[in-house]
């Protein structure tokens, strides 16, 4: 290409002018601003990538009620499934309901402004709280806690990282166009994870499976997950070859 | 973890001589799976019904007529040997539709789907179905749709699962409890469950245990274009031995062969 | 520094060099391809808790079990009820598609009042105060001018409390006009009366049947209750019994059962008298029972012996005198043999000489009150409505005297109950207003009723007519006023005797849902306007409301009715035959009177010897189409064969010998014309035919309800005349004269 250019760039030059000695410095000249356009075009376009993008592209949403985690963990006795509880037909109740809530709070208790807010607006009216749920995975995907949580005996940390512990909500960040909560592609923009919560997207339920699978096997290596490895999405039994697991494990 | 489990087959047989045609069948699949409807659904190219009720008829004539109801859904073909390689999995450009070696069901993701419809193409029995519009639910019905199926959107292919969201859920069910195996009533599809008739038997067809084990060998059960090699999970009963040819293309000269 | 043009492009470069490097081409990608997957126009369900919710189906008589199963508190299916002993986790095509009408653009969202003309579908929403007002202003004045015999209603039943409400309503204001829409039932009430003695219905023990000899009865096209239908004949292959369908067309009850017998049709009760001849002649028939309970059998024996010998009957049916005299042996030789009759769907009451041979038949082989056989199920032992009689005034009194409008229950027809056919008939032709104000309540006469053309009239001629859907059906859409009912999910009703069950049953119809639009339940509107009116007629009803009224009717088995949706009476018995019969000598009359004698026995013929009409034509009942007070929801319609229904045009059965004939092929284009009418219909050639047959199918045409059911196919009704049965003033038509034209 380069050659090309060159060739292209010394017609041009015939043409205009006739050759002239010190070409070499004219070629020096310019590659100044040459190289500096280019450092230019790509320190703009880094900082509208990595910078303006993700402020653009996620809007800021503020939940209904800021909720202290830690406050009510510290009442209950059996931790997170006392309020995020399973059904007695298997499936989990997600965030809680009203009803959960106005055991407790039928009336105010203490002295926070957003505990008036739950007992005023919300219960005595009867209204559910309009969470945002930050975990909230598209229709397509069923997703079953027992499995994870009864079967293979998970924490919810593991996914869900240590929400338990915060005192106060984080702002909901909605992606403008896929609709979905940032914490599903990660905190990170790059969507490089530091933690195993950072993202739950479908690579991160085929990494962690991959891994469980094969954990037998000596070497386990978390590299960077390819796009194949989806469909190596193997069921933690199936042992010797490995059959895939069909789609409909995850997706409804 | 590490417990294995033997892999399940799960299947239907269908008693011919005791499926009236009703419909029943059709319209408990729809209202189970968010299926959608439009105004003219005369058009039965154009018109999706994940089961669908054939009307077969002998071709005598009166009175020695006869007619037959075949309801059929997805066959869920094994393929050869059960390898998975049924007739629209081998297509599939996007691993759209992927077999279950687990249960032997065969997926359909609507999201992964774009739409070639090479699969309608490859499967004999029409069981798939193209969505050439957006499903449009009047004002107010779409508060009857169940969140266990995905509702599709235009442009993509969709079939019969099994009720497979059934499993799923049944599943999360055993899980809770400790279990990793199903009962037979546990996991049972919206047709088998609607039929009036009691014609539809849904079940593990390896398990002696299930129904289905022992009636898929009664000596008049079929199974569709059986020559094929698709090695379908759907079983048909019949007695009238003009049914049972109807089951597949015989050339005039042939006789009605059992394969299974 | 100038900015040449390389310079421009290695900032282009750079640029693109750092967005590849950033995450913008990375990430907007997947986002883009997951809002592609995720059209924001496709719903997505709400999730929640998983309950189930009983009730009972009332769609059509057959009373089902059904489970409702909600998300949170929004319904998303409707199932059949585990160990219901009607339907068994079983359900219908319609019970299954109940939300779509619940749910539906068909429904009548609040009180209406007429504005132009009827019929334009021209309306005003009115409160339900103006509404309830006007009602009461038009009573007021009927009462006050001394018409108050000039109020009717057409009920869909006449059983349960709400259109007992409605009966006692006419009955404290003075008018005896309460109709029931036509079925089987009329014909089988009235057979236990004549030859039992008893006031009761008629109850079938199909499940443990050995031999069914059907005439014409579409168990499969929905007889009696479907559902229970269809798994007894499901139950009947796996257990060996014997399925005989006499049909004049290959019905899907033709075609599964053991043999189907084509019979030229509307001959069904000389088959009958046929097959009684041989029982009768080759001593088959029970001794036991006719020796100790039958009378006038010696007489009835007689005439069956002179005049239906197989070979008459083959020259009327043509059906081969051999097979007559196998299908006798073979009935009276069964276990528990049981013959039934009432053609397709059971719509139409038939001819009361056919259901007397028919059941006849039944007494001949011992059939009657035993196990796989004919139950009278008395009415007295289910009813549990015992509400004080009527104080009537002066007005009420006055009216209670006069003759009904219909002509049941006088001298004419003195057994029989209802005729609404007679009605429609008389007020035509009566040069007087007969009715100048109709109550219409679950049901759709100006659709279902044959003869479309009388019924409209007859509707013209009525001045002020009240309409209690909850659905747009045609009846409403000719009405004057609606006062919808909530939907049958949204409301409290007992629903008492499923049709052709065997024990005393009620179901309970619970409300599932808040009310979806502004509707009232129609016996809270009874209760109210009678409120209103005051006096003795609000006295004849002291309830607070209608779910008072309810739980006070049906007291202890509120409860169990509450919780699982039916009750159904386990003392209940095998009734036997010991102290089984009410007649004057207390045995089982095979001809109960002089009007019911033998020689009454005639075989109806249909409307018009005229030659120019060759063919005849048939309605057919299909379990796809529904054809009672509410039509097919789009999952139905869906199910619906595209050759029954393509686009908008109806085809009709034709017997390819006859399309030949006729020079038509599959699909061809005919005007179908019959003394009644014409219709522009298809034809679809169909081997399981008579020749010379036409069969249509009933549930098309609709002008009601919405587009996915509306203009699609014709009414049937529109060609179909009625056919008065001499001796009970029964519609009897089993079809018309007819011919076919090409186009």
């Amino acid at each position: 290409m380069s050659q090309s250019e060159d060739k292209v760039s010394e017609n041009s030059a015939e043409k205009k002018q006739p050759r002239q000695p010190g070409e070499n410095e004219q070629g020096n000249g310019s590659s100044g601003p040459i190289l500096l356009l280019f450092i230019v075009g790509l320190v703009i376009s880094l900082i509208i990538g990595w910078v303006i993008f993700p402020k653009l592209l996620y809007s800021q949403k503020k939940q209904p009620i800021d909720f202290n985690h830690e406050l009510h963990n510290q009442e209950v006795d059996e931790g997170c499934i006392s309020c995020h509880f399973f059904r007695e037909d298997g499936s989990f109740a997600g965030v809680p309901k009203n009803e959960q809530c106005a055991g407790c709070h039928e009336e105010v208790l203490g002295e926070s402004t957003d505990e008036a807010i739950l007992v005023e607006e919300y219960i005595a009216k009867d209204k559910e709280i309009p969470w945002l749920i930050y975990s909230k995975q598209p229709d397509c995907v069923f997703f079953s806690h027992a499995a994870h949580v009864k079967m293979a005996e998970m924490g919810c940390k593991t996914c869900h990282g240590p929400i338990g512990k915060s005192t106060s909500l984080k702002m909901y960040e909605e992606n403008r166009i896929s609709g979905y909560s940032r914490d599903i592609w990660g905190k990170n923009i790059s969507g490089i994870k530091k933690n195993e919560w950072d993202r739950m997207k479908m690579n991160d339920c085929a990494a962690c499976h991959k891994e469980a699978a094969s954990a037998k096997a000596s070497a386990s290596k978390r590299s960077p997950q390819l796009f194949f490895d989806l469909l190596a999405m193997v069921f933690p039994d199936a042992g010797k070859p490995q059959k895939t697991e069909a789609c409909f494990v995850c997706h409804k | 973890m590490g417990k294995h489990e033997k892999p399940k087959k799960y299947g239907m047989v269908i008693n011919l001589d005791m499926c009236t045609g009703c419909g029943a069948c059709m319209v408990a699949c729809m209202a189970e799976n968010n299926v959608p409807f439009k105004e003219d659904e005369s058009d039965k190219l154009l018109s999706i019904t994940w089961l669908r009720v054939y009307k077969l008829s002998n071709g005598k004539k009166f009175p020695d007529a006869d007619i037959c109801y075949l309801p059929r859904p997805c066959q869920h073909c094994g393929g050869k040997g059960d390898h998975g390689h049924s007739p629209c999995v081998s297509v599939c450009p996007a691993t759209a539709t992927d077999y279950s070696h687990e249960t032997g069901i065969v997926s359909q993701i609507y999201t992964r789907c774009f739409g070639c419809r090479y699969c309608m193409a490859a499967c004999p029995y029409h069981a798939r179905y193209f969505n050439w519009w957006d499903p449009v639910w009047p004002k107010g019905m779409e508060k009857y749709l169940s969140p266990n199926v995905s509702p599709r959107m235009r442009g993509v292919v969709e079939k019969c699962s099994f009720c497979f969201h059934r499993y799923q859920l049944a599943m999360n069910k055993a899980y809770l409890e400790g279990r990793r195996e199903l009962e037979e009533d546990e996991y049972q599809t919206a047709c088998t469950q609607a039929c009036p008739a009691n014609a539809i038997t849904f079940g593990d067809l390896s398990n002696p245990k299930h129904k289905v084990y022992e009636l898929k060998k009664d000596p008049n059960a079929f199974r569709l274009l059986e020559r094929l090699g698709t090695n379908p999970k759907v079983y048909y009963v019949s007695s009238r031995e003009w049914v049972r040819r109807a089951g597949d293309n015989y050339l005039q000269h042939e006789e009605t062969v059992k394969l299974n | 520094m100038k900015i040449d043009r390389r310079s421009f492009l290695s900032f282009i470069i750079g640029g693109a060099a750092g967005t590849t490097l950033s995450p913008l081409p990375w990430k907007l990608m997947d986002d883009m391809s997951i809002w592609t997957q995720m059209w924001p126009w496709t719903p997505v369900p709400e999730n929640g808790e998983v309950s189930y919710a009983n009730s009972t189906c009332t769609l059509c008589p057959g009373g089902c079990g059904i489970s409702v199963r909600l998300i949170d508190d929004r319904p998303v299916k409707i199932e059949g009820t585990e160990g219901h002993p009607v339907n068994d986790g079983g359900l219908c095509v319609m019970g299954l598609s109940g939300l779509q009408l619940l749910y539906g653009q068909s429904r009548v969202k609040g009180p209406m009042k007429r504005v132009g003309k009827r019929g334009e579908k021209n309306w005003e929403q009115i409160s339900w105060d103006e509404a309830i007002s006007m009602v009461a202003e038009k009573l007021d004045e009927l009462r006050s001018d001394g018409e108050s015999h000039t109020l009717s209603c057409i009920s869909g039943s006449d059983q349960g409390t709400v259109p007992e409400l409605f009966k006692r309503f006419l009955d404290a204001y003075g008018s005896v006009n309460f109709t029931r829409m036509p079925s089987i039932d009329d014909s089988y009430e009235l057979v236990l009366k004549l030859m039992h003695g008893v006031e009761a219905s008629a109850g079938f023990d199909v499940e443990n049947t050995d031999f069914l000899l059907s005439f014409s009865s579409g168990i499969l096209e929905g007889w009696g209750s479907p559902v229970r239908m269809f798994s007894a004949n499901g139950s009947w292959k796996k257990s060996g019994g014997k399925v005989v369908q006499i049909d004049s067309r290959l019905s899907n009850t033709a075609a599964k059962a053991d043999h189907w017998i084509p019979i030229n049709p509307g001959n069904e009760v000389v088959l009958a008298l046929g097959l009684a001849h041989v029982i009768i002649k080759d001593s088959l028939y029970n001794k036991e029972f006719i020796t100790n309970y039958s009378y006038n059998f010696e007489n009835w024996k007689r005439v069956v012996l002179n005049e239906y010998s197989p070979e008459s009957v083959e020259k009327v049916t043509g059906i081969n005198k051999t097979i007559i005299r196998a299908l006798a042996k073979d009935f009276a030789g069964a276990k528990k043999p049981l013959a039934i009759c009432g053609k397709g769907q059971g719509k139409n009451p038939g001819s009361t000489s056919e259901f007397m041979a028919v059941h006849a038949l039944n007494a001949l082989v011992g059939s009657i009150n035993t196990d796989g056989g004919v139950w009278a199920v008395d009415n007295d032992k289910q009813n549990y409505i015992q509400w004080p009689d009527v104080k009537k005034d002066s007005v009420a009194e006055s009216g209670a005297q006069r003759d009904r409008i219909d002509g049941a229950g006088t001298e004419n027809y003195p057994y029989t109950r209802y005729l609404p056919n007679r009605f429609i008939e008389n007020i035509n032709s009566s040069n007087e207003s007969l009715v100048k104000l109709l109550f219409v309540h679950g049901a759709n006469p100006y659709y279902t009723l044959p003869d479309t053309h009388n019924v409209r009239k007859a509707f013209e001629k009525i001045p002020f007519i009240v309409s209690f859907s909850s659905y747009m059906d045609e009846t409403a859409l000719n009405a004057d006023l609606i006062l919808p009912n909530h939907a049958y999910l949204e409301r409290y009703e007992d629903v008492p005797r499923t049709r052709s069950f065997n024990r005393p049953i009620i179901g309970l119809s619970k409300p599932i849902i808040e009310p979806q639009y502004n509707t009232r339940h129609s016996g809270d509107v009874i209760i109210t306007k009678e409120k209103k009116m005051g006096g003795s007629i609000a006295a004849a009803l002291s309830w607070e409301n209608y779910e008072q009224c309810l739980q006070e009717t049906l007291g202890d088995k509120w409860e169990t009715l509450n919780e699982n949706g039916f009750w159904v009476d386990e003392t209940f018995k095998v009734p036997g035959w010991k102290n089984a019969f009410k007649t004057p000598t207390l045995k089982c009359d095979f001809s109960y009177n002089e009007l019911f004698s033998l020689p009454h026995f005639c075989i109806l013929g249909i409307k018009g010897d005229d030659p120019s009409y060759p063919l005849a034509l048939i309605p057919y009942d299909s379990m796809r189409l529904a054809n009672g007070f509410i039509g097919d929801p789009p999952f139905v319609i869906k199910t619906v064969e595209d050759t029954v229904l393509k686009g908008k045009d109806m085809f009709v059965d034709i017997n390819p010998d006859t399309a030949k004939k006729y020079g038509l092929v599959e699909g061809s284009k005919v005007i179908l014309k019959t003394p009644n009418g014409e219709l522009k219909v298809r034809v679809h050639l169909f081997e399981g035919i008579f020749q010379n047959l036409v069969a249509a199918p009933r549930g098309l045409g609709h002008t009601g309800y919405d587009k996915y059911i509306s203009g699609k196919g014709a009414n049937v009704n529109e060609l179909i005349g009625t056919f008065e049965d001499p001796a009970s003033g029964h519609d009897a038509a089993w079809g018309i004269a007819a011919q076919l034209i090409k186009v």
